[in-house]
């Protein structure tokens, strides 16, 4: 009952419950938000002595392997990014014109649901060597192909991941635009196709721009995809990350390659931010 | 007209039936007597047998959720607490700036997170394991109870904490009484989508877990590291199940809560791409 | 013997701004205990501000806030004898009408029992007591608005404040409220603070009345007081309706307005002072030009129900309001007539003061 006590006496002002309410809170956003955000940064900086240096990213920029990868790392995202667009966008318009569309909306969602691991796991299984694909392409006497471990099926399964992601901003920023607007666009003349150029695709630039966000970052990030599905094959930053930390106990590098994306990050985000302005929102 | 309309149907299943033709798959082979999944060798539960007497992978499950249990409920009382402190914040400016703290856990790539706590608990001395697991999910979970509260608090009546201190209520009273029950669907909503985070987590766990502590989502990765095994796609078709009844249980929180509803789009906030 | 109660609320020199908004003036104002009282004003006068000083949301820049001859500045909302029924209610969503109704109480420790006939007690007061269970969400404004002031109630106040509580009410449910109000305030016999811009529901319930603009107290009086004599421009034409010329008092009794000398029963001025000339359409009758005191044209007229709303225009091009409860001719010249004792003057820059000395002063000459 004692804490009940210090509790009260405590919450006497504004100013105490804030600080109440700071202390927690703050402790978090120091130690898990800022630190190691920092300590990364620094990491990017040391040499494995712990002395400050910048030849960790002379290394990482000034060699062939590290920027190859990268490229191809953003290669990969842009691929993975255009492949889900291409296939959202059409799902997400159609689903706009259904009735039940929180019905429809919440059997997309589902599958987000469900642990990515299993869902990377059923590709193996689809893909393998002894998987159901092979076996079906067997019966019309082509032999089992390679699938796994290669280019196509790493960009298949992101693509797989990511759809959702890719749906869900493209269908709300298309459900938020006022229908009366198609009518007047047919009314004037324009027929389906024009007034989805000229009218519709336009309007929903903003949950475009959201979904390529939601999907071209985490594409740079990807390890555990890869290293199920695309063996040594593909790596991405986000592998290279992982690998440094923790097999090669190279967390100078590993950091340069975090702040990299970080920063590819930062760039994303900044290109695809939302510049309409938007009227107050609760 | 007539054949347009088909047309777009038939695209819409096919999206549909891509999506959801792995799960279904890896649910139809954990039937399968033989350990491939390829061909059909007849009808089996024997993979859910090997699953419930596998006392490793029980023992993974009940870690689990036991961490996804406390670390939500940790977070949505921290979490709580920022959204307080935030809404009570007078200056606009600094709002901002703990909104935005407040969203780079949520927003950045899991690896970083992974990488960036994995530093701070070797340069602080912590050994990994469940703790360092424990402290990983809460933070990441943080930022989304604060996003749940937070708009419970702003269509919240201010007039109501007026009312309740003119009625003579201090503070305490004025938390306890009025405004924690008034907020209380967002709370719940915080904690719910935490503990999903936290189930679902892979990238970040990986990091931090060292050598002794396995979580379903890591061992899952380990397992299938080694190749094929039937026992995995049991556990799916239960993990499945548990999926199903979140989703369920998602759909009503989010329904209730019909205020604030984007007209015709939706509120529906997904897990985080975790562990990608 | 009369002897001065010490006041239950008292302002001296309450002074308020809101960055560059001066929105309470060196404000002074004394409430006595059990009475009705009515701050009215336009939005933006300051008057629920003074409500808000009251019950201790806001603090005063400088002057100082008594209840009962003690400073209670310092004192917060919570420890201060007063309570409020918001405008828009503030009931608790999470809980039902006997809990919001039994807050006040529950808090301040009392049993059970006690707090279940406080509830009763009260809910019988403003008509809800088979209300008890019902959940906020259910009931109608009107209703809220009642579980409002039954909780307020509950807690024993000394004074109740009330800020525009019967605004978002429609037209009848508002005039029965009116009523339902003065009665509860006259059977609990509490002081009470009421904030309006309508002018009619002040003059309808109130025992006193603080009329505001721009954050000082323009008049203060009892309604009758308030409407027969306003001393400013502002309070005559904010309450009731006013037709204010200008005009010259050219000796006692004697006003100079549209060209002609008028008989009238005021006095104390300076011989040809220029002063504003106050008369209520309801004391203007439309007659014959010869039997009329002024000549005007009816320019328009509407039916209001129990009166016709005449405009008229004079020839100095003065529009003068009428009420009359027969209609006139769009067009016509017709004479408006009136009585002396229905020209109400008012000086410029008269305090009340000063208006109650000068009507002292040549009130007891005709008592003579």
């Amino acid at each position: 009952m004692r804490v009940w006590k210090v509790m009260r006496t405590m919450m006497k002002s504004k100013q105490q419950r804030q600080i109440f309410y700071i202390v927690p809170y703050g402790i978090w956003l120091l130690l898990f938000v800022v630190a190691p955000l920092i300590l990364m940064l620094f990491q990017s900086f040391t040499t494995a002595s712990g002395h400050f240096t910048f030849s960790n990213y002379a290394a990482y920029f000034g060699s062939g392997t590290y920027l190859r990868m990268t490229f191809n790392s953003v290669w990969y995202a842009f691929l993975i990014t255009v492949i889900t667009l291409v296939i959202s966008y059409p799902t997400a318009y159609l689903l706009n014109q259904l009735k039940q569309k929180q019905f429809w909306l919440l059997l997309v969602i589902l599958p987000t649901w469900i642990n990515l691991l299993l869902k990377t796991y059923a590709f193996i299984g689809l893909l393998s060597k002894t998987g159901t694909v092979n076996n079906f392409i067997s019966l019309w006497g082509i032999a089992p192909q390679q699938l796994l471990f290669s280019d196509w099926s790493f960009l298949l399964v992101a693509a797989y991941i990511e759809i959702p992601f890719m749906i869900l901003p493209i269908f709300n920023s298309l459900a938020e635009i006022d229908s009366r607007l198609s009518q007047a666009s047919h009314d004037l003349g324009a027929n389906k196709w024009q007034t989805l150029r000229y009218v519709i695709f336009p309007l929903s630039m903003p949950g475009v721009k959201a979904g390529i966000q939601a999907v071209f970052i985490p594409s740079l990030s990807l390890f555990m995809i890869t290293r199920l599905i695309g063996g040594n094959r593909v790596i991405t930053l986000g592998t290279a990350i992982e690998e440094h930390f923790l097999v090669t106990q190279n967390w100078q590098i590993g950091s340069t390659i975090g702040v990299v994306l970080i920063a590819a990050m930062i760039a994303t985000m900044l290109l695809t931010r939302d510049r309409t302005r938007k009227n107050l929102r609760k | 007209m007539h054949k347009k309309f088909r047309w777009s149907n038939l695209y819409l299943v096919f999206v549909f039936v891509l999506l959801y033709l792995p799960i279904f798959f890896l649910i139809i082979y954990s039937f399968n007597a033989g350990d491939v999944m390829q061909g059909w060798d007849g009808f089996s539960l024997k993979h859910y047998t090997e699953l419930f007497v596998d006392t490793r992978i029980l023992e993974i499950v009940v870690n689990t959720f036991l961490v996804a249990l406390l670390s939500s409920l940790l977070a949505s009382i921290i979490g709580t607490a920022g959204a307080l402190y935030i809404y009570n914040q007078r200056h606009q400016l600094a709002k901002n700036i703990f909104l935005s703290l407040n969203n780079i856990l949520l927003v950045s790539p899991d690896v970083i997170i992974g990488a960036s706590f994995l530093i701070l608990f070797t340069v602080v001395g912590f050994t990994l394991g469940f703790t360092s697991v424990l402290l990983s999910h809460i933070a990441f979970s943080i930022p989304i109870v604060v996003l749940m509260v937070l708009p419970r608090l702003q269509e919240m009546n201010p007039y109501l904490v007026t009312a309740a201190k003119d009625l003579g209520a201090n503070n305490l009273q004025m938390l306890s009484r009025v405004v924690l029950p008034v907020i209380s669907p967002g709370i719940l909503a915080g904690f719910f989508m935490a503990f999903t985070y936290s189930l679902d987590d892979f990238a970040v766990t990986f990091f931090v877990t060292g050598n002794g502590f396995s979580t379903l989502s890591v061992e899952i990765y380990s397992r299938a590291r080694q190749g094929v095994s039937l026992e995995i796609n049991a556990l799916s078709a239960m993990m499945f199940l548990v999926s199903l009844l979140l989703v369920l249980i998602y759909y009503f929180i989010s329904n209730r809560s019909s205020k604030g509803k984007k007209r015709g789009g939706t509120n529906l906030v997904m897990p985080a791409t975790e562990g990608l | 013997m009369s002897e001065k109660q010490v006041p239950i609320i008292a302002f001296n020199q309450v002074d308020l701004s809101f960055g560059d908004t001066h929105v309470l003036n060196n404000v002074d104002l004394e409430i006595e205990a059990g009475k009705f009282y009515t701050l009215l004003g336009p939005s933006g006068s300051g008057k629920s501000t003074i409500l808000k000083l009251i019950s201790g949301q806001l603090t005063a820049d400088s002057g100082d806030i008594s209840f009962e001859g003690q400073r209670v500045n310092d004192v917060p909302a919570e420890k201060r004898k007063v309570n409020t029924v918001f405008q828009n209610y503030a009931l608790f969503p999470n809980m039902n009408v006997f809990d919001n109704v039994a807050f006040g109480p529950t808090l301040k420790g009392m049993n059970k029992t006690e707090i279940k006939n406080k509830v009763k007690e009260m809910l019988n007061l403003v008509k809800l007591s088979d209300f008890v269970d019902r959940e906020i969400d259910e009931l109608s404004g009107g209703q809220q608005q009642r579980v409002a002031i039954a909780r307020a109630l509950a807690n024993d106040p000394e004074v109740l404040l009330l800020d525009e509580p019967l605004s978002a009410l429609d037209y009848n449910l508002r005039k029965s409220m009116q009523y339902e109000l003065r009665e509860i305030q006259q059977r609990l016999g509490i002081t009470f603070v009421f904030v309006t811009h309508d002018q009619e529901e002040a003059l309808a319930m109130s025992d006193w009345i603080f009329v505001m603009n721009d954050g000082v107290i323009q008049q203060n009086g009892s309604p009758e007081d308030i409407y027969d004599e306003p001393i400013n421009h502002f309070v005559a034409d904010f309450i009731g309706e006013s037709n204010i010329v200008d005009g010259i008092m050219k000796e006692d009794y004697v006003v100079h307005f549209v060209g002609k000398d008028f008989e009238n029963v005021d006095a104390g001025m300076r011989p040809n002072e220029r002063v504003e000339v106050v008369l209520r359409p309801e004391d203007l009758d439309l007659t014959s030009i010869e039997n009329g005191k002024l000549v005007v044209t009816i320019e328009d007229q509407s039916f209001r129900g129990d009166y016709y709303e005449i405009t008229a225009r004079d020839d100095d091009g003065n529009e003068w309001q009428v009420q009359a409860t027969n209609s006139a001719i769009i067009g016509a010249r017709v004479g408006l007539t009136f009585d002396p004792e229905d020209i109400h003057i008012m000086r410029f820059n008269e305090s009340e003061d000063d208006f109650d000395a000068r009507l002292e002063s040549y009130e007891d000459d005709d008592e003579i």
